[in-house]
């Protein structure tokens, strides 16, 4: 049935490089105003609503109601009588409209636009928020380490996909030495 | 006392300042001029060069765009095009320009950011109850 795409991704040799095959283009075939058709956009209508958490690689739009928690690879409008009450982060844009309505917990991205009559709150940082995240690996080399130092024949099968040249080394070296 | 030193630092750069529009004073400053103290104005302030310290206007505040202000700012609108540090308070509204760089929390009745502006901090928006008028 579906089985079409496959086959002309698989048909890669041929040297035309025009459309590389994504997903994305099937979630958009509607979406008017994209101009590169690579990237995804996700709009939510006035009369849709959602509640809970939303991950979106692309774009998002916003006209209804969301309750809960949304991120975006791309850029987030909350436009119209939008109403979006929770966790945003956008590793783009925030576009808030004039009627629109943004009760956030934390806000996080890279840029925003807040307009005139636009309801807005919540505790905004801009700028490098990715980089929170990579402050835990540390303590996950480390455990990796230690069961290296106890058992060091059984430890490799174990589930450690991308740590284990890393921890090999320099780590149990640490451990010893102390 | 801090007042009196703030407003003798104005008046001493006030060739410029004490513009009258409509009956209305406003305090303006130039790009070389440094406040700081506590500075509590009915009319209007333009603030350029350095700021420090706790403006409070009836009017409106501007903050240029070469300024640079680590202060509580409060007043009616509040437009900010340069750097400021500090909370601010917009009765009315705040408004922050492309190249504004706002760090601090703010509590405003209206809002409107241009993109290109930076902002980090909470941000309250509507009545203002428990208003940090502590003094």
């Amino acid at each position: 049935m579906s089985s079409r795409r496959p086959a002309s991704r698989a048909a890669t040799p041929v040297p035309v490089p025009a459309e590389v095959p994504t997903e994305t283009a099937t979630v958009t075939p509607s979406e008017n105003g994209a101009p590169s058709a690579v990237k995804n956009s996700v709009v939510l209508g006035p009369n849709d609503r959602l509640v809970g958490q939303l991950y979106i690689e692309g774009d998002l739009r916003v006209s209804g109601t969301v309750d809960g928690a949304i991120e975006a690879t791309g850029d987030i409008e909350v436009a119209g009588g939008g109403k979006v009450s929770g966790e945003i982060t956008a590793y783009n844009r925030l576009i808030v409209g004039s009627g629109a309505s943004l009760i956030g917990g934390d806000v996080r991205i890279a840029r925003l636009t807040v307009q005139d009559g636009a309801t807005f709150s919540g505790r905004v940082s801009m700028g490098k928020h990715e980089a929170a995240v990579p402050a835990q690996p540390p303590p996950v080399t480390q455990a990796v380490a230690e069961t290296a130092a106890a058992e060091p024949v059984a430890a490799q099968p174990v589930a450690d996909d991308m740590s284990t040249p890393r921890a090999s080394t320099g780590w149990t070296k640490r451990k010893k030495g102390r | 006392m801090d007042v009196q030193e703030a407003v003798a630092e104005g008046a001493a750069s006030a060739e410029n300042g004490e513009v009258k529009r409509d009956g209305k004073k406003q305090f303006s400053m130039g790009p070389g001029d440094i406040l700081e103290g506590k500075l509590i104005y009915d009319g209007s302030v333009h603030a350029d060069g350095r700021v420090e310290g706790e403006v409070r206007v009836s009017g409106s505040i501007d903050v240029a765009s070469g300024a640079t202000v680590k202060a509580l700012l409060e007043g009616s609108n509040v437009t900010v095009k340069g750097q400021v540090e500090g909370m601010v308070t917009a009765r009315d509204k705040l408004t922050l320009g492309r190249n504004a760089r706002l760090s601090g929390d703010i509590q405003v009745r209206r809002l409107q950011i241009d993109d290109g502006a930076t902002l980090n901090g909470h941000v309250r928006m509507g009545d203002f109850e428990q208003q940090a008028s502590g003094q």
